[in-house]
């Protein structure tokens, strides 16, 4: 039994359980834990288990480029890391953006927000919650009651609840059940009554139907989701509103689309999204679980500037700051390029430091891939049966704000735009608890972190209408230039620069940071949100987000990881962004070929 | 025990789907493939008769760009592919089970459907370190790789990381990663590359083997001919301003706002396979041209050391910065013509030596 | 100067009619292709007005193509030739690699080229270090220029076509289009670097060695300036 310094127990003498793969997350995560003799969690391992060396790939490229590769590091966030990118290079190079890439940018942004949003919930999310078995034996009638109470959205009636209870029934009955095949169907676990449970079980399947609308606005503007295109100096999206050719560009039918898919993004988050999650939520209420750190240390970036090229807090409509010691009331400034701030462990990363150094700045980093096991591994290097926490244990490294392991994504910014008062995060939070009956302490729990989520997207989807009543303004106004190629070319460039460009993805604070030197990218280095919240243990011993969260929750029946995965997909892992950090000497990693 | 088979045509008559609005979607369904009308009564008698075929969807080295593009796809639905089609019985990404009880439905499904599954694989294993730079459930990705694709069918390698190894393969390759047809060498393979692979070009691909009973036909390099027998620029809209000389010279200048050819902006479309220009992303919202930006070749093979994207000729390494085929041939050429006027300035000095030796 | 000198001028004649047509045909071919194929990868500034109006770049290609069927069938014709002609028109295709005494001559004229020897031997043909050159990089550039030329060429005429038939199997060997692009404009230089080397030697031979080179590629007939061995 010990004590982390950051405050929580951890004992490893129960019995040891593994969840590998971790499923309905992006990636590759490995999970494990010691339960007392109660079904309690008394000890919690996340290893993230890829690595891809994205940065080191990077590494003397032209760095109008890199916001490719770097979007490569996930398809899921897609976009936000392009974002980064091109921001960091910007930063670099000193490029202004003009107004309008800016609004396009973030109306991206956010329909990011909302489709990522909404396609956790529903597709990675709902299961841990919602019973599909159960769902069979609703009664449509009462499902259709039950839907009309929460919400107006149109399809609700109780014809509707009979066909799609008919159709699963079908399908389950069919013998192949697909993704839900050894789900843990009829886990005390589940607590939805059967018709919460169809109603969720219909609404998967429409938000299924529906997510592949609301990133057509992706396409629009840069061409094709996931992956949309963007460019160093703006966005390559011409618009030409009524001269010749206007109808190879972004004229008003281009327009037209994406306000009518703004509409119906807003409908389907207000309508399904929100009052689904406020139902669930009603009947786990009594789940505490999961806070882990997320009452004391959060950290946010802050993201979608307002006014163009100005990424000061002042500017900024997602809020930025950290909270640390869950001091609500001081709210700490956050600054990308004091090398003092964030720094980089990887004691139990199997990665090492050259000089054996203790942190790093992503601006100073290095990362050279070193896989070893601790003593106390179950099984080898080509089969880990149990991995030793005591050693290294996991492709992320340890991230610390000052030195404390730190909570991202939409809780962190709620909870932060909260405690500055402001009313677009206060009013809505403070809502939803009184409509739960809750208190705020409530939010720091696995639901919490959930719930900030749905209130985001909402958040996100009425933000995206600003945005684009901002676009049309601007247009009206007669200004419709979309790209600034006066820094185009490397000729116009510093012999040597650097930059750090910074977001806030859907899952937390995003960070790129990169060195430019005679045209060529001499150095890049990302710190991504999972890193933060999926981080191992540092070498003070203290432990990530994951692993605090996961602590002191009873699980209904240990060999069914329902609980696990609840309060891990309550962050919205997302592995392959965490795992891919770089060697800013990319020759040393030929050395570690082994075959 | 023989357990009763659902069908596709079941399965939408159990939604209550009119058999009229079932014969339709088989025509849009056809149609969408561009098959001819007369193959319709086929795609029904499939549509009616085969149970679904497992897929068990893998994941190695990769970014789930491919997964996201498949549940975007409209014709068919994700979800109805999902939930009619085929039977998606193991996916990282979306199943509902985890840990052991996940890993064993890859061993019931490799048992019981043994050469009748699919593996569906999204990424690439990594060769260095053992193969443990990607790790699932506790070993290598590669060991799950050949495991899995002992018993199959077919593996479709999904996008450009399983077709050719995409972003992680890029010089210097870090980790050894290495395109499916590389590791799996005894199974039909069908390539379907992209960073992603257009939604549904993913689903018509499953829905052809659905229909036909059999593997689409594919080209030298794997990949279904009727998807990737044409680059971009052979049916790009922007082709006339092409052919007509008229290019986008910078970017937001008035070329790029009358919507005129990204060749000199660094467009990739003329030596890019891939049905972007005909099909479009997003239920054809657009492509990346359509909105103003060039084709980076994303479902080429090597596309990320083809750059930089934004040039029309290739930078060529090892020549130093910002050297491609004319830099590097005015090069040549420089020097070639200066050891010319050498040379010939010494021949010169000998001719006249000579003949001045000549003369007295 | 020479008056006193009588200078004994033997003839023999060497290369053929069609041997001579193919020389500057291809030539006017070579240089054809060098300058559309340039274009092609750096196109000359944005014409403006309709699409409709303006076939720039297409004629641009379309020279280019041609172009590139009058190299290709040249050089088929030039093979036939290399059967049907004397036994000049073979040179090109084999060099005697196989005899020691053609490595020595390909020594002795490195070594007049070097400044080292006072005077080159007199060749009917071509010396063996041009003929080293012929073929190492003028026939093997030929040859891989067509190649992959006629595989891109492939990429828009279609499946099926006979070019396709003939020469797609070359786009297998590049990993892909691009890069198979990339080569070819690499050959372009490879052989416009030829050619100035060619250009080169061929005048100052005229100058400088025993026999006619230049006129030699006009009227076919190979002169000597001197009757010594």
């Amino acid at each position: 039994m010990s004590t982390t310094p950051n405050g929580f127990t951890l004992d490893n003498s129960g019995r040891r359980l593994v969840v590998d793969p971790v499923t309905r997350i992006e990636g590759h995560l490995r999970c494990e834990v010691n339960v007392d003799e109660n079904g309690v969690i008394r000890n919690a391992v996340s290893s993230g288990t890829m690595w891809r060396g994205l940065e080191v790939i990077l590494k003397g490229r032209d760095p109008r480029d890199a916001w490719a590769f770097t979007q490569r590091i996930c398809g899921v966030c897609t976009g936000t890391h392009a974002l980064t990118s091109v921001r960091a290079v910007e930063n670099a190079l000193g490029i202004t953006i003009p107004k309008n890439a800016n609004i396009i940018r973030n109306l991206m942004q956010l329909t990011l927000y909302a489709h990522d949003h909404l396609v956790h919930f529903y597709h990675l999310h709902a299961l841990d919650w919602v019973d599909v078995v159960s769902a069979l034996s609703a009664d449509p009638r009462k499902t259709s009651e039950l839907a009309q109470s929460i919400s107006k959205w149109p399809k609700s009636s109780p014809g509707y609840f009979a066909d799609l209870q008919a159709r699963v029934k079908k399908f389950v009955e069919s013998g192949q059940l697909g993704p839900f095949k050894n789900g843990y169907w009829g886990s005390p676990a589940y607590k939805l009554p059967p018709e919460a449970n169809l109603m969720a079980v219909a609404h998967y399947l429409e938000a299924l139907d529906f997510q592949k609308e609301i990133v057509k606005i992706h396409a629009v503007f840069g061409g094709k989701n996931p992956h949309p295109n963007w460019l160093v100096g703006g966005m390559a999206c011409a618009i030409n509103l009524d001269g010749d050719g206007a109808n190879g560009a972004v004229n008003i039918e281009r327009l037209a689309l994406v306000g009518s898919i703004i509409d119906r993004t807003i409908e389907f988050i207000d309508q399904v999204y929100v009052p689904d999650l406020q139902a669930i939520a009603s009947f786990y209420k009594d789940w505490t679980y999961g806070g882990g750190i997320s009452s004391q240390n959060l950290l946010s970036y802050g993201d979608v500037p307002g006014v163009a090229n100005d990424y000061s807090a002042s500017s900024l409509l997602l809020p930025r700051g950290a909270i640390v010691g869950g001091d609500l009331s001081t709210i700490h400034e956050v600054d990308l390029t004091d090398m003092e701030q964030i720094k980089e462990h990887v004691t139990h990363s199997w990665y090492k430091y050259p000089n054996g150094e203790d942190g790093l700045h992503p601006w100073a980093g290095v990362t050279e891939p070193h896989f070893e096991l601790g003593p106390k591994t179950v099984g080898d290097k080509k089969r880990i049966e149990a991995l030793d926490e005591e050693g290294k244990y996991s492709y992320i490294k340890a991230p610390r704000w000052r030195g404390h392991a730190m909570e991202v994504g939409p809780l962190a910014r709620y909870v932060i735009g909260y405690a500055q008062g402001n009313p677009e995060f206060k009013e809505p939070t403070d809502k939803l608890l009184r409509d739960l009956g809750l208190p705020l302490e409530a939010l720091f729990t696995t639901l919490g972190r959930t719930a900030a989520r749905g209130l985001e997207a909402s958040w996100a989807a009425h933000k995206m209408r600003w945005c684009y009543d901002e676009l049309i303004a601007n247009l009206k106004a007669g200004d419709s230039a979309t790209a600034n190629p006066a820094k185009w070319e490397p000729e116009t460039w510093p012999k040597e620069c650097r930059g750090v460009g910074f977001t806030e993805a859907p899952r937390g604070a995003l960070g790129h940071w990169i060195v430019v030197k005679d045209g060529k990218i001499d150095n890049y280095q990302a710190v991504v949100p999972t890193t933060w919240n999926a981080s191992p243990r540092d070498a003070a011993g203290n432990i990530g987000a994951y692993e605090a969260a996961l602590l002191n929750t009873p699980m209904a029946d240990p060999e069914q990881p329902l609980e696990i995965l609840r309060t891990l997909h309550s962050f919205d892992p997302c592995l392959a962004c965490s795992t891919h950090v770089m060697a800013p000497d990319g020759g040393e990693l030929t050395q570690i070929r082994i075959r | 025990m023989k357990k009763k088979v659902t069908t596709f045509y079941d399965v939408m008559e159990a939604r209550g789907i009119s058999r009229r609005d079932f014969m339709k979607f088989c025509t849009t369904t056809a149609a969408s493939m561009g098959l001819a009308s007369s193959m319709v009564p086929q795609v029904v008698h499939a549509m009616e008769n085969k149970p679904r075929i497992p897929i068990l969807w893998i994941h190695g080295l990769e970014c789930t760009c491919c997964s996201e593009s498949f549940i975007r796809s409209a014709h068919p639905l994700a979800s109805d592919v999902v939930l009619s089609m085929i039977s998606l019985d193991y996916d990282d990404t979306l199943m509902a089970a985890a840990g052991h009880q996940a890993e064993a439905i890859l061993d019931e499904i490799r048992e019981e459907y043994k050469g009748n599954y699919i593996v569906a694989v999204e990424g690439n294993p990594p060769l260095n370190n053992d193969g443990m730079f990607c790790i699932v459930g506790g070993r290598s990705f590669l060991d799950q790789l050949i495991e899995v694709s002992k018993d199959a069918l077919a593996v479709v390698a999904w996008g450009s990381c399983a077709s050719n190894g995409c972003v992680q393969a890029a010089a210097p390759n870090p980790t050894q990663a290495t395109p499916i047809k590389k590791v799996i060498t005894d199974k039909p393979i069908i390539n379907v590359p992209g960073c992603p692979p257009i939604s549904e070009v993913m689903t018509g691909v499953l829905t052809y083997i659905l229909t036909f009973g059999k593997l689409p036909e594919l080209d030298r390099q794997g990949r279904p001919k009727m998807f990737y027998s044409q680059r971009i620029h052979d049916k790009c809209y922007r082709r006339p301003h092409f052919d007509a000389g008229q290019f986008v010279e910078k970017w937001d200048d008035e070329g790029a706002r009358k919507g005129w050819c990204l060749y000199k902006m660094g467009c990739k479309g003329p030596t890019t396979y891939n049905a972007c220009s005909s099909i479009g992303f997003n239920e054809g919202t657009s492509f990346p041209i359509k909105s103003g930006h060039g084709c980076i070749g994303c479902s080429e093979e090597n596309f990320w050391d083809n750059g930089p994207f934004y040039e029309r000729l290739t930078h060529v390494e090892g020549f130093g910065i910002e050297s491609n085929a004319d830099t590097i041939g005015m090069g040549v050429a420089a020097g070639t013509a200066a050891a010319i006027g050498v040379h010939a300035v010494a021949s010169a000095g000998k001719q006249l030596t000579k003949k001045d030796a000549e003369n007295t | 100067m020479s008056n006193e000198h009588e200078e004994k001028v033997l003839s023999i004649y060497v290369y053929e009619a069609p041997l001579r047509l193919w020389h500057w045909i291809n030539a006017l071919a070579i240089t054809v292709l060098a300058v559309t194929g340039y274009l092609i990868g750096s196109p000359p500034e944005a014409m403006i007005g309709e699409a409709s109006e303006h076939y720039r770049m297409g004629i641009i290609r379309f020279l280019h193509f041609g172009a590139g069927y009058v190299l290709l069938f040249g050089f088929i014709g030039r093979i036939y030739w290399a059967f049907a002609g004397n036994e000049h028109a073979r040179e090109l295709f084999v060099p005697k690699m196989y005899s020691i005494l053609w490595w020595k001559e390909l020594l002795t004229e490195l070594k007049w080229y070097l400044f080292l020897t006072k005077e080159p031997h007199k060749y009917v043909g071509h010396n063996p270090l041009a003929q080293f050159a012929m073929f190492f990089i003028f026939l093997v550039g030929m040859v891989f220029m067509i190649c992959t030329g006629f595989a891109l060429y492939s990429e828009g005429a279609g499946a099926g076509t006979w070019s396709a038939v003939a020469f797609g199997w070359v786009r297998d060997i590049f990993p892909n289009s691009q890069t198979l692009h990339t080569w070819h404009h690499l050959g372009m230089w490879y052989l416009l670097t030829f050619v100035m080397a060619h250009v080169y030697v061929a005048i100052r031979e005229d100058i400088m060695s025993r026999q006619s080179i230049v006129s030699t590629m006009i009227s076919g007939h190979r002169l000597f300036k001197d009757d010594r061995p």
